[in-house]
């Protein structure tokens, strides 16, 4: 065998141990490059900061523990912004494996900026349906929620006073991972019950969401970690997504790396082979 | 540091141990955590589903607030349940008919307004920006994706990938220019794809480093370096059990 | 019989499916209560409908534990697991933390489920990385180009990657906003005019499959 034909048929456990190492050692020793902001991410964070005080900002925490690194940066982020602003956030999931963590999430970040459960949020954890709760919050949203996730009936609630369903919320932010997601909460939402939605997702959907931020049917889109990292920057509290962007950074060029030496060795073997399939003739 | 986190942050290293150790090769310690995520998972939608569904919209809004319509959907819900009945699972069918059909019915029109018209409306509409008219001129940015220029290549690529998909007619003559544009659009397409899923698995991977170097803190007992050797012994001894039991077949 | 065991299903998904896409064009109050009261049910009919996948695996593995198959043992510990999740969440009431102090199944999920879901789906980058050595070569044209386009999206949308090649970062805006957007809105129509035509399919029942359950 040639030494092409050999790299080529590495072990693969050489490459996950180069994988490894490579997001390793940046999450042990950062380094801290600069992150630039993207148009998309602004779109969201300037219509937050363009909210008066009082408005209702809804988020739907639609995901689970598989995709926890990219949004739950993301969620962090954006509750510290919505509480910095004094907005009246509801906080909710569509994903039954995801509450615990949303739940969890909303918690710490309620308490670390002072604010009181019932009066400036509320959480109304899960419930199944999907499509169907969407549907039936920009109905009814008591109907939809008759208790929050501590079980208070939400009819009465200082934090919900004057809002009947989807029509009097003001911005809308789906964290999704996958359906129901910004997708659902677009053709289910959005599309009858006109109020302002962007979205946050993995870096698996993002780019499938770049038409509806084309269209301006969602203002903004949050993609991936790099995403996060941005939104962190904007808001000056850097977290978990800017020091791991380090790690990203160092995982792509290995990547990118590994992919090119591929493509080297392949070009090779192959001028090789037709070489001999020519002087074979 | 409570006992309960400290004895969690051992289980959740010795678990996350247990799933990267499929890297070398599949063997019980991954087998035991794949099962026990299985286990897990399904038992925390099983309580989940009950108090949500069971508590909170069937028996508190009857029992307490006297809505006996809800007892329609609770029949049909029993209804589906018949389908682990052999003899009586035709009956399942009416449940599904009407899931199926309320289902169809409300997607339609929501996903032809969505996802049909309004991404066509936004193709065409800045279109009309240039055509002639008061002070109208064409801009040329291509970092801004709202110019012109953008506007018709967002315009070429959408007719020209539409045009691929479009199989029943053949693909010949100046088909085919458009047919291999729509290709050459779609190749881009699937190249950014592809590295966006390089960079959301990469953030996985990156989330749960970040968890297993906090759990080398000294305040929980350094149990992710203590597991990693244990974890690291037990697949060399592993792999010198299964290679010695090679040789005595062999024999 | 058979017009209950079939014509009834179908004649049900026919008049639901009609009503419910009429709705949508219908503001009266009465159309929007109906909507309303028929998404609520929905709601709980989806948890049945969870119920009932998940006691496929109940069934599955039973089976396995019954008749000793190879493997079982780990089908052991799927149950207990499975049971004792149940029993812990029923008895925290089925809440991960009341007042901020965690419970027995708050525990369960922090330090058994997320790690678990978590780490299950990490390993998935070593994965992408030997199959990208592997199979990511340029083995024509189109290929190539697609190469070139991870490459540069995937320099563009690091800080590094940035900082070593400016031109990156615009030039992967530019890929996604504009080459990405428009291939993925066509992708978005298409797909979207076939969901629309088969849902006409089911209500209309020219598509029966999704009836199943017992004989006809």
């Amino acid at each position: 065998m040639t030494f092409a034909e050999r790299m080529l048929k590495i072990d693969r456990r050489i490459i996950f141990l180069v994988i490894g190492f490579c997001t390793l050692l940046p999450l042990l020793y950062p380094v801290g490059l600069p992150i630039k902001i993207s148009p998309e991410v602004r779109g969201v964070y300037d219509y937050i900061e363009s909210l008066p005080e009082g408005s209702v900002f809804l988020l739907s925490l639609d995901f689970d523990p598989a995709s926890k690194p990219e949004l739950h940066p993301q969620a962090i982020s954006l509750l510290r912004h919505a509480f910095r602003k004094n907005l009246r956030v509801i906080a909710m999931t569509l994903w039954v494996s995801g509450t615990g963590m949303a739940d969890q999430v909303v918690t710490q970040v309620a308490r670390e900026m002072g604010k009181e459960s019932g009066k400036d949020y509320v959480f109304l954890g899960w419930s199944p349906g999907g499509t169907a709760v969407i549907i039936n919050m920009g109905q009814d949203l008591y109907g939809a929620f008759p208790a929050d996730y501590n079980g208070k009936p939400t009819k009465g609630l200082p934090v919900l006073q004057g809002i009947a369903n989807l029509r009097d919320v003001s911005y809308a932010v789906s964290l999704g991972a996958g359906n129901p997601g910004v997708e659902a909460w677009y053709v289910f939402g959005k599309d009858k019950y006109k109020f302002e939605l962007a979205g946050g997702c993995t870096g698996v959907m993002a780019p499938g969401l770049y038409p509806l931020l084309r269209s301006g049917q969602i203002n903004g889109l949050i993609g991936g970690l790099r995403g996060a990292a941005e939104y962190e920057i904007l808001i000056g509290q850097k977290g978990k997504a800017v020091a791991g962007m380090d790690a990203q950074s160092a995982t792509h060029l290995a990547i990118i790396v590994l992919v090119i030496i591929c493509n080297v060795f392949y070009l090779s073997l192959r001028k090789t082979t037709r070489q001999q399939a020519h002087s074979g003739t | 540091m409570p006992v309960e986190t400290i004895i969690g942050a051992w289980v959740a290293t010795g678990l996350t141990l247990f799933i990267f150790t499929f890297l070398y090769k599949d063997n019980p310690l991954f087998k035991l955590a794949e099962n026990l995520y299985v286990g897990v998972s399904v038992g925390y939608t099983i309580v989940k589903t009950y108090d949500t569904v069971v508590v909170q919209l069937i028996w508190k809004p009857i029992v307490e607030n006297g809505e006996w319509t809800l007892l329609i959907p609770v029949a049909i819900g029993l209804l589906m349940l018949t389908r682990y009945v052999p003899k009586a699972a035709w009956l399942s069918r009416y449940a599904f008919a009407f899931i199926v059909g309320v289902g169809s019915g409300l997607a339609i029109p929501r996903t032809i307004s969505s996802f049909i018209l309004k991404q066509i409306e936004d193709t065409v509409r800045p279109l009309m920006m240039l055509v002639p008219g008061e002070g109208v001129s064409f801009t040329w940015s291509l970092l801004n994706p709202a110019s012109s220029l953008n506007t018709i290549i967002i315009l070429v690529g959408v007719s020209s990938v539409l045009f691929y998909f479009f199989f029943s007619v053949e693909h010949t003559g100046p088909g085919k220019i458009v047919a291999r544009t729509g290709i050459l659009f779609l190749m881009i397409a699937f190249g950014a794809a592809f590295g966006y899923t390089v960079m959301a698995r990469m953030s996985l991977l990156i989330g749960r480093l970040t968890d297993l170097i906090e759990f080398t803190d000294p305040s929980y007992g350094r149990p992710s370096l203590w597991l990693l050797g244990l974890t690291i012994l037990t697949l060399v001894v592993m792999s010198r059990r299964s290679s010695n039991k090679q040789p005595k077949e062999e024999e | 019989m058979i017009f209950l065991r079939r014509q009834v299903p179908l004649l049900i998904t026919l008049i639901t499916g009609i009503v419910f896409a009429a709705q949508y064009y219908v503001p009266h109050p009465a159309s929007e209560q109906m909507l309303t009261s028929v998404t609520k049910w929905l709601q709980i009919i989806g948890g049945f409908a969870l119920v009932l996948g998940v006691s496929s695996l109940f069934h599955v593995h039973a089976i396995k534990i019954r008749r000793k198959e190879a493997g079982w043992g780990y089908s052991f510990v799927l149950y207990v697991s499975m049971l004792g999740t149940i029993a812990v969440g029923l008895w925290s009431n089925g809440k991960e933390a009341v007042d901020g102090t965690m419970t027995a199944f708050g525990w369960i999920y922090n330090f058994m489920m997320v790690p678990l879901q978590g780490t299950m789906f990490a390993i998935l980058a070593f994965f992408i990385a030997s199959a990208a050595y592997r199979s990511f070569r340029a083995r024509s044209r189109e290929a190539a180009v697609l190469l070139i386009a991870a490459v540069i999206v995937m320099m563009g949308r690091v800080p590094l990657g940035e900082y070593l090649l400016p031109i990156s970062g615009d030039l992967s805006q530019w890929i996604l906003n504009v080459l990405n957007a428009s291939v993925r809105r066509a992708i978005l129509i298409g797909v979207s005019l076939g969901t629309v035509a088969l849902s006409i399919k089911i209500i209309f029942s020219m598509e029966r499959s999704y009836l199943g359950g017992g004989k006809e």
